[in-house]
């Protein structure tokens, strides 16, 4: 098949319209200490200490992205040990042994709608910063980062297009609490002080179309927002693609967007950033997908933060009996990391856990067709930086800007000589990285 | 229970593929695509339709599985009856004998026939290194190694015009309108009461063909676009030039392999280009080389030559420095110029012939 094919089958049905489950209270929960980006930390507290919900109980180390590691539940903190991430290695966590009574720690309490009015940019980007929020959409990117900018923004974007298949957290998140989401997006415009904001969603996702609308006419009609349907695509939900969809404006690569006007935060981030100003809260829950074709019962569920994906496996049921083999996805199916084992545990960007039948394709010679080229949305020719790959030829690896790819995992997706095209890419930017 | 647990794999993103995408569907396609032509010259031909149809395909198999099998033995491995190299499988090769044996004349020898097959397949595909790697089309190869070596063995047969097809009588007499009282329109476009190679005669349904494969998605169908359109284009030129009617281009694009070439044998996405803009200048290349040669050229037809001459240029066309998965403005500035600096040529050309 020769063509340009941006649509990808996005098994959503399966869980989209299923309430969310809430499973707060697990018997203990694992912080992960170290990320991909913060290899050391410090931690405050001992074996037997009893801490509170939203105290601080170490520091992750990491220059830029250096953050505050909060406890998510109130009990006594238990034994380190190494567990899986969602990075795919095994980092140092900390369980912490729930004792059911969700305390709060002092650090936990509201603000006045008064009192969050007359908040600056700076002040919010310190609570921000306080709290450790990151991109809940998976990036993990500072918050307080994106919202310290200095540049000129007129227009603030939500990203809820959540083009990933199978994923329906997002989707869960603005059905149930679109005030939220509506509240986040009014103090991120108060810290940048813009008047003008997105939300993006896809055009399939009619009902959010019209929530979103509901609220935003009857809580937030002081504020300018427009809801913007974008196309059905994959990879629709990647910042630039939102960008160019919703607003026109192309950003060139390795350019910030808040250059050109523009700032992006996925829905989660926008409630985290909500819950942070109003409640003074870390993100300690969130939504969370429990889905894939090899999982008996498919979920949305509300999870705390550090839950073990083995105990919602169980929640679901467990895997479908009659199969030899599943991945086990933690993240989207085209993007997301496949881990060893389902001893991996929620952290706060963890959208979703994707349980699928492993099917062994069968790889044949490439054709040359020229889906793969046709389709990809960063402009590069995948097929030509595999066959350099092939040869290692870096000149042309680097010619053919293979860098710039995103690997978003469309060209292995519409390949039809089923070659795992992304993981050449991937070589590539290793080899010329 | 616990050993009742599915084991869990790792591997790498994405783990979705697109359903229904194979190689197989692919060449199937275009096999299926053929079956109209394939049936009118059987129906016009009979026998010898058949013979040449089924000793192509066949004598193409049969090279690539006894080559398959000499690899294995060079490599110490012990006979399999099935290998996994073997394009059979995928109607690869199929596709390739298929194609091959109708740009072949009925009244060519047996003999012609497995020798072009087996030079084809082996010297246009095997020898490179098996399906994906060839670098020139293995049926136009084969085509043409018989039509230069064994070209007096073959001619068309004879009908209206001794010995000649529509082309060839164009050939001698360029820019006669007489051309058509032998040849009309209506019958090179349904194919009916001409000479020809056995699959090239009716336009119709290879263009049948080619709507069939559009709508499958199964090639190019930027190619034969403009393919067939640079040869409108620069027929129709001519035409004015030379105050020729209409009849002019549309003879051209009606006459000839050049349907059956640009539909099945350019789009070949092996021996094609990579990306959009570059299937589109390889079309308009093949566009300028198949009417260069058919109104300057010694040849009557130059379609399976300009096919493999432009074969060997698709990885200048794809070489990293100027390749690009968006046409953009610096190459539609040098493709305009280039279009325009072809249509000068061809008027000056065309006042030196005629």
């Amino acid at each position: 098949m020769i063509k340009k094919s941006r649509k990808v089958r996005d098994y959503k049905a399966l869980t989209r319209a299923l309430p969310t489950l809430r499973y707060l209270n697990p018997p203990s929960v694992f912080i992960h200490l170290q990320n991909s980006r913060c290899k050391t930390y410090n931690l405050n507290v001992k074996e037997g200490d009893h801490v509170k919900i939203g105290e601080v109980i170490g520091i992750r180390h990491g220059g830029f992205f250096e953050q505050n590691v909060h406890s998510t539940v109130s009990g006594t903190i238990g034994t380190l040990i190494k567990k899986f991430h969602r990075t795919g290695r095994k980092v140092d966590c900390v369980e912490i042994i729930n004792d059911y009574k969700d305390t709060l720690h002092e650090s936990v309490f509201d603000r006045t709608d008064e009192e969050i009015s007359k908040l600056t940019q700076n002040e919010i980007v310190e609570i921000i910063k306080e709290k450790s929020l990151v991109g809940l959409g998976g990036s993990g990117f500072p918050t307080y980062i994106k919202l310290a900018t200095k540049d000129k923004i007129d227009t603030v974007v939500i990203n809820a297009v959540e083009c990933e298949p199978y994923l329906s957290s997002d989707y869960r998140l603005i059905l149930e609490h679109p005030d939220r989401v509506g509240m986040g997006l009014k103090y991120i415009m108060q810290a940048l002080n813009v008047d003008k904001a997105i939300i993006a969603i896809k055009s399939e996702k009619d009902p959010l179309y019209e929530i979103l609308n509901q609220v935003l006419e009857v809580r937030f009609s002081d504020l300018n927002v427009k809801v913007a349907k974008l196309g059905n695509h994959y990879p629709q939900g990647w910042e630039i693609e939102v960008f160019k969809w919703a607003l026109g404006i192309e950003v060139p690569f390795g350019e910030l967007p808040t250059k050109y006007g523009v700032i992006g935060f996925n829905v989660s981030t926008a409630v985290g950033v909500f819950d942070a100003i109003k409640h003074n809260l870390p993100v300690i829950k969130r939504h969370f997908t429990m889905t894939g074709d090899a999982i008996r019962f498919p979920q949305n569920i509300r999870v705390r933060v550090g839950t073990s994906v083995r105990e919602l496996v169980a929640l679901c049921d467990g895997y479908k009996k009659e199969l030899d083999e599943v991945l086990v996805i933690m993240g989207g199916p085209m993007m997301g990391v496949s881990t060893v084992s389902d001893d991996v545990i929620v952290s706060k960007t963890t959208t979703s856990v994707i349980v699928l039948e492993n099917i062994e394709y069968k790889e044949e010679p490439c054709i040359r067709c020229g889906s793969c080229v046709y389709s990809c949305p960063a402009h590069l020719e995948p097929v030509q930086i595999m066959n350099a790959v092939k040869r290692n030829d870096k000149a042309v690896m680097k010619g053919l800007e293979a860098f710039k790819c995103i690997e978003c995992g469309l060209c292995a997706y519409v390949c039809t000589s089923k070659i795992h095209v992304t993981d050449y890419i991937r070589k590539a930017k290793r080899l010329i990285g | 229970m616990e050993n009742t647990l599915p084991k869990i794999v790792r591997k790498t993103s994405p783990y979705l593929r697109r359903p229904k995408a194979s190689v197989t569907r692919m060449m199937r396609d275009v096999t299926i695509a053929l079956l109209p032509v394939t049936a009118f010259a059987i129906w016009k031909f009979g026998m010898a339709a058949v013979v040449i149809i089924v000793l192509g395909i066949l004598s193409m198999a049969v090279t690539e599985y006894i080559y398959y099998q000499i690899v294995d033995k060079l490599n110490d491995e012990k006979f399999k009856f099935k290998n996994k190299s073997y394009t059979l499988y995928n109607f690869s090769v199929v596709t390739s004998g298929l194609i091959y044996s109708l740009t072949l004349p009925d009244n060519t020898p047996w003999f012609v026939v497995i020798i072009g097959a087996a030079f084809g397949v082996f010297f246009g595909k095997l020898i490179f290194g098996g399906m994906g790697q060839n670098v020139f089309n293995p049926a136009a190869l084969g085509r043409v190694f018989i039509f230069v070596s064994f070209g007096t063995m073959m001619s068309y047969d004879i009908d209206a015009v001794a010995g000649a097809t529509a082309l060839t009588v164009l050939n001698d007499d360029v820019f006669n309108i007489a051309v058509l009282d032998n040849f009309s329109l209506i019958n090179l476009f349904t194919g009916i009461g001409i000479p020809g190679s056995i699959g090239e005669m009716s336009a119709i349904l290879i263009l049948l063909g080619g709507v069939y494969l559009a709508f499958r998605t199964s090639f190019e169908v930027r190619i034969p676009l403009a393919y067939i359109g640079t040869v409108a284009l620069l027929a129709s030129v001519v035409a004015i030039y030379k105050g020729l009617g209409v009849w002019y281009p549309v003879f051209h694009v009606l006459s000839g392999g050049l349907l059956f070439g640009a539909i099945f044998m350019a789009t070949d996405p092996i021996t094609s280009p990579i990306t959009k803009g570059g299937r589109i200048y390889f079309g308009f290349a093949l566009g300028v080389l198949t009417f260069f040669i058919r109104v300057f050229g010694a040849y009557p037809e130059g379609v399976v030559f300009s096919i493999l001459i432009m074969n060997m240029f698709v990885t200048s066309f794809d070489y990293y420095k100027w390749t690009n998965q968006q046409i953009t403005k610096r190459q539609k500035i040098i493709f305009t110029t280039v279009v325009l600096v072809t249509i000068v040529i061809t008027i000056v050309g065309v006042s030196y012939v005629g």
